[in-house]
């Protein structure tokens, strides 16, 4: 039976519905109508960027390095395009812009973008312009493209700049309106400077109604000398290619680095890490094979100061100022001059009873020796005497650490604080370090922890102990001139903070006459540098080889000094697995010092192995 | 019986209210496009021009109907169920678009089933329950139904369907205790397809979103500004500077609000008046009818209406989770645009038949 009650119940029920819809709208249109109108238009208001032109980096005698140069882009107007007009636009470009393949045009019209750029207008017919003007939905803005003029020269010291990633835009403030960043070196590090801010669009239902101006970025002038850079990549790739001749890796040798410092401002005159890349590559897009390439070869990493290598004999330099410093010689020496035997081996007793023999790199021996003669001929068992004598005389006391301490103050296993992004520190090992690792790498030390042979290992740079070429670069500067502070690349110097570090005038020059006898008749680097004649007498060095565990080939070091009356400059080289540093670092160093010194250029030639 | 005079409008003449509101309702629907192709630059042939083939289409339908007799529907129930079945499970087979199987592509316009079956779906009902037919049988068949378009899926219309079997249960004046038992049984069978997951737990989630978050969906955001700009006596009046907002599906399922801009709450109220007042006007012959049957069809007939209307309003006004229910004869679309049309002719001949010629 049909119920006219449950009926009117029904509609009821409706009613109230109906009262709720209507309180409803009530609300939207009679109370909030102000407020939602003022929502709409707002949302009616659209904001769009082009990017600015990124500030230019020059080197320091004005050479454009990097430059951003305006270029016309034609781009599409979303907001005007319907589907009356969308095959006349998509047919305009397909016709006109033969390079763009179908997928790439659908694309353009799919893009959420508002205005989607479609081609850069430089690359084709200037009366194909005239066209576009009768076209509403195009406009044609200059855009800003990155330019590095000298390619894969300054690939590690300039970076390059790409789409920002979500973390890049909350660091960088510009970055999201440019769709810019600097992703590595100079680019990244002064990306604050060098980016400008975006000109901004404004549009009302589709119309510009107003374009602000971009700001352009700053300009950067950095420390860098051209030229010397050219010769130093031109040195390093044939120190490589020599070393690659001379031994018999399982792996090409295709790493190394190169670092010329100032020594009276610190600031850097050439850096280079090989392999390089192009960074225009990034600019025009690069694909997957060859990124994967690169990454493969780690032709990313700056290895100038994210390369981690054991520095083998050019750290001895630390030891030999603590010696001199603190008076601490081997046994039988009292003074630095007095002279010990070498044999070539150091056999020692520990508390235990147990014995250990020390080999040194010259299994003759290198003879009657002091702290000079210990440079000059690189001697390992002088050293390992004063590690000795330091362990056996404040070992386990708070002095045990004194190497560490006086590596530290030459800035090891600290960032030099260049001006480059991603900078690595290295690690000088001492006991805590060690009892550290017992626990997070067990597999790096032995259950003892700390021993005595460890501070031997370390005392002539090798084990645990990892530094960058630029430590070592301002280490030996540090050294040189008493001051520490840390390098820069802009030559504006924004960071010139210098601590004084006790060091003597005399220490100065007593240390630059032993730098000038390992390139000299009887130094380890004297037949690297032979070829400069009678200019070796005004050079030094110090060679290092670091040793590589398994069968990896030795990290060949060489640390130069232009001139000993007069020293300008630090050359810092390092070939991975280039051998011996006599023989491969030494060549490559000593050219670049010809060139420093206006001389002429002789090609890398093989040295002589030791150590 | 009654007697057979050929006129121009039907058989016996026509209920002039009854056609009037069908065409007054049609002719708001043609404004409400026309302004939305202009303000957004639709073609107007795809929209407008479409509508009001549709319309003639629907108005054909209209006045075939009133040669129908009431008796004609009554004995053609079974044979209409049947059909809407068959129908829904081909549709079934046809190609999938947004993720549906809701429509066979009939090149000029798409022939959507469920909307056949709403209709269809009533006159079964009102036989049924008028005639006290087995209640097993019934059963199955609405079950059948049911879940045949919950397949597509289309929970929209699975609600509006249960809805509508509920409530045509319910004034059968059954015992309130029976109509509890099925609403509980509905309770647990819910939660039984839940376990077995022919309930996807992303669609209960999407509606317990719907309610624990302010954020609403896109659409019903904009919709919501769009009836704002109305204001009290539409944009056209109220609204001085020139400004426009994009709400998706416009003219389709979020036609509502864009009929508000148009028309401002007056407009609203007037719209709404006139259903109501339609509704009213059909509930004055349920009351008179002596026939069972046209009582159970034309009670179904106003709730299904209505329940479309507030389900569709309360979408674009963001009350409750996206549904895809059209406004009836607002929405641009053939297939509701038939069947609402075929409804209002069924009124239409019902009106007649109890003399009500105006």
């Amino acid at each position: 039976m049909f119920s006219r009650v449950r009926l009117k119940l029904v509609f009821f029920i409706f009613a109230i519905l109906i009262s709720l819809i209507f309180r409803e709208i009530f609300i939207l249109q009679i109370v909030n109508n102000d407020e939602n109108t003022q929502e709409i238009i707002n949302q009616n208001f659209e904001t769009f960027y082009i990017p600015a032109p990124r500030g230019q980096i020059a080197d320091i005698n004005g050479n454009i390095l990097a430059e951003s140069v305006l270029e016309p882009y034609l781009y599409l107007n979303q907001k005007k395009i319907n589907i009356e007009n969308r095959n006349v636009y998509k047919q305009f470009i397909s016709f006109n812009f033969k390079d763009l393949t179908n997928e790439e045009i659908e694309n353009i019209f799919d893009s959420s973008e508002i205005f989607v750029k479609v081609v850069n207008l430089n690359n084709y017919d200037i009366d194909l312009r005239k066209k576009i003007q009768n076209y509403e939905a195009f406009e044609i803005f200059n855009q800003p493209v990155r330019i590095y003029r000298h390619g894969e020269l300054f690939s590690h010291v300039i970076g390059y700049t790409g789409n920002p990633n979500q973390s890049e835009i909350v660091e960088f403030v510009n970055s999201e309106e440019n769709k810019t960043v600097g992703k590595n070196g100079i680019e990244r590090y002064y990306e604050n400077i060098l980016s400008g801010k975006a000109s901004k669009i404004t549009l009302q239902n589709g119309e510009i109604i107003e374009i602000l101006p971009a700001i352009p970025g700053q300009d950067i002038q950095l420390t860098i000398d051209l030229n010397t850079q050219e010769v130093v990549k031109e040195s390093l790739q044939q120190g490589i290619d020599l070393a690659n001749k001379s031994f018999e890796t399982p792996n090409a040798i295709e790493r190394g680095a190169v670092v010329v410092q100032k020594i009276d401002t610190g600031e850097i005159v050439a850096m280079i890490s090989l392999p390089d890349f192009d960074p225009n590559q990034f600019i025009s897009g690069i694909s997957e094979f060859e990124f994967k390439k690169l990454n493969r070869n780690k032709a990313f990493n700056n290895f100038a100061i994210q390369g981690l290598y054991p520095p083998g004999s050019v750290f001895k330099v630390v030891a030999y100022w603590l010696a001199l410093n603190e008076g601490i010689f081997p046994d039988e020496a009292s003074n630095y001059n007095e002279y010990v035997n070498c044999d070539g081996s150091l056999s020692f007793g520990f508390d235990d009873g147990s014995k250990q023999v020390y080999e040194d790199w010259k299994p003759e021996g290198h003879g009657k020796v002091n702290l000079s003669e210990a440079m000059k001929q690189s001697c390992n068992v002088y050293f390992w005497d004063i590690a000795l004598k330091i362990w056996r005389t404040f070992g386990n006391t708070d002095s045990e650490a004194m190497l560490q301490e006086y590596s530290k103050q030459l800035g090891f296993s600290t960032f030099s604080n260049i001006d480059l992004p991603f900078e690595k520190a290295g690690v000088i090992p001492d006991r805590e370090l060690f009892d550290d690792w017992k626990i997070s790498k067990p597999e790096l030390v032995r259950p003892e922890g700390w021993l005595g042979g460890d501070l031997m290992n370390l005392i002539i740079g090798q084990g645990a102990i990892t530094t960058t070429p630029i430590q070592v670069s301002n280490a030996y500067r540090t050294l040189l001139t008493g001051e520490k502070s840390s390098p820069y690349l802009n030559s504006q110097n924004f960071n010139n903070e210098k601590t004084n570090i006790n060091i003597s005038q005399e220490f100065i020059s007593f240390l630059l006459d032993d730098l000038n006898l390992v390139t000299n008749p009887g130094g380890t680097a004297y037949r690297s540098f032979q070829i400069m004649g009678e200019n070796t007498f005004d050079i030094g060095g110090k060679t290092g080889t670091a040793q590589n565990p398994g069968d990896l080939n030795n990290t060949s070091w060489f640390v130069g000094v232009d001139s000993i009356s007069n020293p300008k400059y630090i050359v810092v080289t390092v070939v991975e697995e280039g051998g011996s540093g006599s023989a491969v670092a030494a060549p490559v160093s000593r050219r670049i010092i010809q060139h420093l010194l206006d001389l002429d250029l002789t090609p890398v030639e093989f040295g002589e192995i030791t150590e | 019986m009654i007697n057979k005079r050929i006129t121009l409008l039907g058989p016996e003449g026509t209920n002039i209210y009854v056609f009037l509101q069908y065409l007054v309702f049609c002719v708001i629907s043609w404004f409400t496009l026309f302004d939305i192709t202009n303000e957004i630059g639709l073609d107007i042939q795809n929209v407008l021009v479409r509508q009001i083939i549709f319309t003639i289409l629907g108005m054909i339908i209209f006045f075939l109907f009133t040669y129908v007799s009431v008796n004609n529907i009554f004995s053609l129930a079974n044979v209409l169920i049947f059909s809407s079945t068959v129908l829904l499970v081909g549709v079934l087979f046809t190609q999938e678009t947004l993720g549906a199987r809701r429509r066979y592509d009939l090149g000029v316009f798409d022939f959507q089933p469920s909307e056949f079956t709403k209709v269809a779906f009533i006159i079964f009902l009102a036989r049924a329950i008028s005639q006290k037919s087995n209640k097993f049988v019934i059963f199955t068949i609405i079950t059948v139904n049911i879940a045949l378009i919950y397949l597509q899926p289309d929970l929209g219309t699975t609600f509006i369907l249960l809805s509508i079997v509920i409530a045509m249960y319910f004034l059968s004046n059954v015992s309130v205790k029976s109509v509890i038992t099925v609403l509980i049984l509905l309770f647990i069978s819910f939660f039984i397809l839940l376990e077995f997951e022919l309930v996807s737990s992303f669609q209960v989630q999407r509606i317990t979103d719907f309610y624990s978050s302010d954020i609403q969906d896109f659409s019903q955001r904009q919709s919501r500004l769009q009836i704002s700009l109305g204001g009290i006596l539409g944009e056209d009046l109220s609204n001085t500077q020139n400004i426009s907002i994009f709400v998706p599906v416009q003219t389709t399922d979020f036609i509502f609000s864009s009929f508000a801009k148009s028309f401002g709450f007056i407009g609203c109220i007037t719209l709404i008046f006139l259903w109501i007042f339609f509704g009213f006007r059909v509930y004055k012959l349920v009351l008179s009818s002596n026939s069972e049957f046209e009582k159970f069809l034309l009670s179904g007939f106003v709730i299904l209406l209505y329940l479309q209307i507030v389900v569709n309003v309360a979408t674009v006004l963001g009350l409750i989770p996206l549904t895809g229910d059209p406004f009836p004869l607002l929405s641009l679309g053939g297939s509701s645009i038939i069947a609402v049309s075929s409804i209002f002719g069924i009124i239409n001949r019902v009106f007649i038949e109890n003399n009500q010629i105006i």
